[in-house]
């Protein structure tokens, strides 16, 4: 991790005592030239929306985006959102959606990857055909699964009519009690890929001594993955289940394509309802208040999220 | 002896029978994801080879009565105005994903090497700046961004499109880098430059040829990011002539709602260039994701 070349050390070594921030910054001047283009446009891709954002958040602004008639309302946008039902409807599904999502997705994700660790015919034809689903995109799959779907003439609904299991085919994302479920399917089915491929690369890192030692030793399957393989995957979980979590928190497509939100917001996530906010009934300010409270709850992830990944990086320092 | 010779083997064979025990499980277990993946997408090809006609019954046709690719010529004909929509939308797509990976592979390289390679002060701040964009969600930044890009005078251009794309694919493309810059010995560097190679001859002609992998794998990354996204392409572009697929199929869908086997086809059309693209350089992006994302 930490590469000093020779030159800087010595020239360190040149100067003591003279240590300062800005000095340090001098010196290094060059360095930031490489990282110059990544950090402009983040900054304006990302510092300044957040900037606008917060501020939006305090006042009420008109339809459209006439913003110069926006009047300030301090904290009104924030209690109107804690106080009304619609949020904590939204808010549990989206705790249900993010964590069914990724529970779910990992464990199959997981799963997948150590049936297809062990090498046989077909294996390779196998995993690219597991991965297309997670290539696919999420436009192209909401549609697909809108189809599969349909309530007349979807194939699910025609399978379990055929084999007496339903009187009708079921009207899977028209009905309050199953729309949440059935969407939860169709992201399952584009994510699960993306943790089988962490998972695979996170297997090919526990030593195959370790397991062979385990194996002479008398441990059963059951016992080597508990005791060895799976101590070795716990970083690479970690960052699998947050960045799964996270992205499963930030959908939008499936369940905008597939339902909009609907019937009566049994389909709505945080994302959709800022979206549906913002865009739909153009209110600006609460729509902001919304992100930013989004904001503070994807910080904590945040922090799990660094803590996870330098965790990662300290150990291979030592290394 | 004998009976040393027996226990062993019997021992043996509860061991191997255990252990299939397992093997079938993976077997079934595999059985099940491959019908949940590929049954979807089967039903889409299917359905796309369809009249409008066939798709529409019930029970319906398992594999239909008379195929007919009608809507793939419907949508790949530039004489019809759906033909010459569909191909533009693609056309549109191709360029902007084009873009956007280009970028980024030039933006991306030298920032993950410099966070791999130099310490400067707040090196570790600015890394996890840049990480930190992953965790946001596109809609947060949609107000404030098409403000700032009407102000710029770029909305309704591809140019807003691939501006924001860049920042979605630069995070992962700068961590997998470093993953993989980590990976290549200073000391490569370091005989290059005794031998009188300045820092930039040495990285251009050590350090980019064995980073390959990692440069295939970031761009296969943003380009299937910028083919598949949505809400900005939404949000941005109004012109009927600038839209990018997956917002195009969106409006031919809004205006055919009943035409099935056309929207399917056309789901398919859209998936072929990245499902190939994948499948093509796969093996590079595996192990990007191994040297780059998990580290030894």
């Amino acid at each position: 991790m930490t590469i000093v070349t020779g030159k800087t050390e010595a020239r360190r070594r040149l100067q003591p005592g003279k240590s300062g921030v800005l000095r340090k910054i001098w010196e290094h001047r060059a360095d930031y030239a490489y990282v110059l283009p990544a950090i402009a446009v983040m900054l304006v891709v990302i510092a300044y929306p957040i900037y606008y954002t917060i501020e939006l958040s305090f006042f009420n602004t008109p339809p459209g985006l006439q913003l110069r008639d926006k009047t300030f309302v301090g904290f009104n946008n924030y209690t109107a959102i804690l106080t009304s039902a619609v949020f904590w409807k939204v808010t549990w599904n989206t705790l249900i959606w993010t964590v069914g999502s990724t529970g779910i997705s990992f464990v199959l994700g997981f799963a997948a990857a150590l049936a297809l660790h062990r090498d046989f015919f077909g294996r390779g034809v196998l995993r690219a055909i597991l991965i297309i689903p997670w290539v696919i995109s999420a436009v192209a799959a909401s549609y697909i699964w809108k189809w599969i779907y349909h309530s007349d003439f979807g194939i699910i609904g025609a399978v379990l009519v055929g084999l007496g299991l339903a009187d009708r085919p079921p009207n899977f994302i028209d009905s309050v009690s199953t729309v949440l479920p059935s969407l939860i399917v169709v992201n399952i089915w584009r994510e699960f890929p993306f943790a089988m491929i962490m998972m695979m690369a996170g297997l090919q890192t526990v030593p195959d001594q370790l397991l062979r030692a385990a194996k002479v030793d008398g441990a059963n399957a059951w016992q080597r993955f508990w005791h060895v393989t799976f101590p070795h995957l716990r970083n690479v979980s970690t960052v699998t289940i947050l960045l799964l979590a996270v992205a499963n928190f930030n959908s939008f497509i499936i369940p905008w394509i597939m339902t909009g939100g609907g019937p009566s917001n049994a389909s709505h996530i945080w994302i959709t309802h800022i979206y549906e906010l913002a865009f739909g009934r153009q209110r600006w300010g609460v729509a902001s208040a919304y992100s930013v409270l989004l904001f503070i709850i994807l910080m904590t992830f945040g922090y799990f999220y660094v803590r996870a990944l330098s965790g990662n990086d300290r150990k291979d320092g030592s290394a | 002896m004998s009976t040393i010779a027996e226990t062993a083997a019997r021992g043996q064979a509860r061991r191997r029978l255990r252990f299939d025990g397992w093997r079938w499980g993976g077997r079934i277990f595999l059985v099940f994801m491959l019908l949940y993946t590929a049954l979807p997408m089967v039903w889409m090809l299917l359905t796309s080879i369809k009249s409008g006609f066939a798709a529409m019954q019930f029970p319906p046709q398992w594999w239909p009565d008379q195929p007919t690719l009608a809507s793939y010529q419907k949508l790949l004909d530039p004489q019809n105005s759906v033909g010459q929509d569909f191909l533009r939308f693609f056309w549109n797509s191709l360029f902007v994903s084009t873009a956007t990976t280009v970028l980024s592979v030039i933006v991306a390289v030298p920032a993950a090497y410099a966070f791999s390679r130099f310490t400067f002060p707040g090196r570790n701040f600015l890394f996890f700046t840049v990480l930190l964009r992953n965790m946001f969600p596109a809609v947060i930044f949609l107000v404030p961004l098409f403000i700032l890009m009407r102000a710029i005078g770029l909305v309704n251009t591809h140019g807003s499109l691939v501006l924001t794309y860049l920042t979605f694919g630069l995070p992962l493309a700068i961590w997998l880098l470093k993953g993989f810059y980590d990976n290549i010995p200073v000391q490569l560097e370091q005989a290059a430059r005794i031998d009188g190679a300045t820092r930039f001859q040495a990285f251009i002609l050590i350090v980019m040829p064995l980073s390959t992998p990692g440069i295939i794998a970031t761009a296969i990354y943003s380009f299937i990011g910028a083919w598949n996204e949505y809400i900005y392409a939404y949000t941005f572009l109004s012109k009927n002539e600038q839209l990018t697929l997956p917002v195009g199929i969106q409006r031919f869908f809004s205006e055919n709602t009943t035409d099935f086997p056309g929207l399917m086809a056309a789901s398919f059309i859209m998936s072929v260039p990245v499902v190939v693209l994948f499948l093509v350089l796969q093996r590079y992006f595996v192990r990007a994701l191994t040297e780059g994302a998990v580290k030894h």
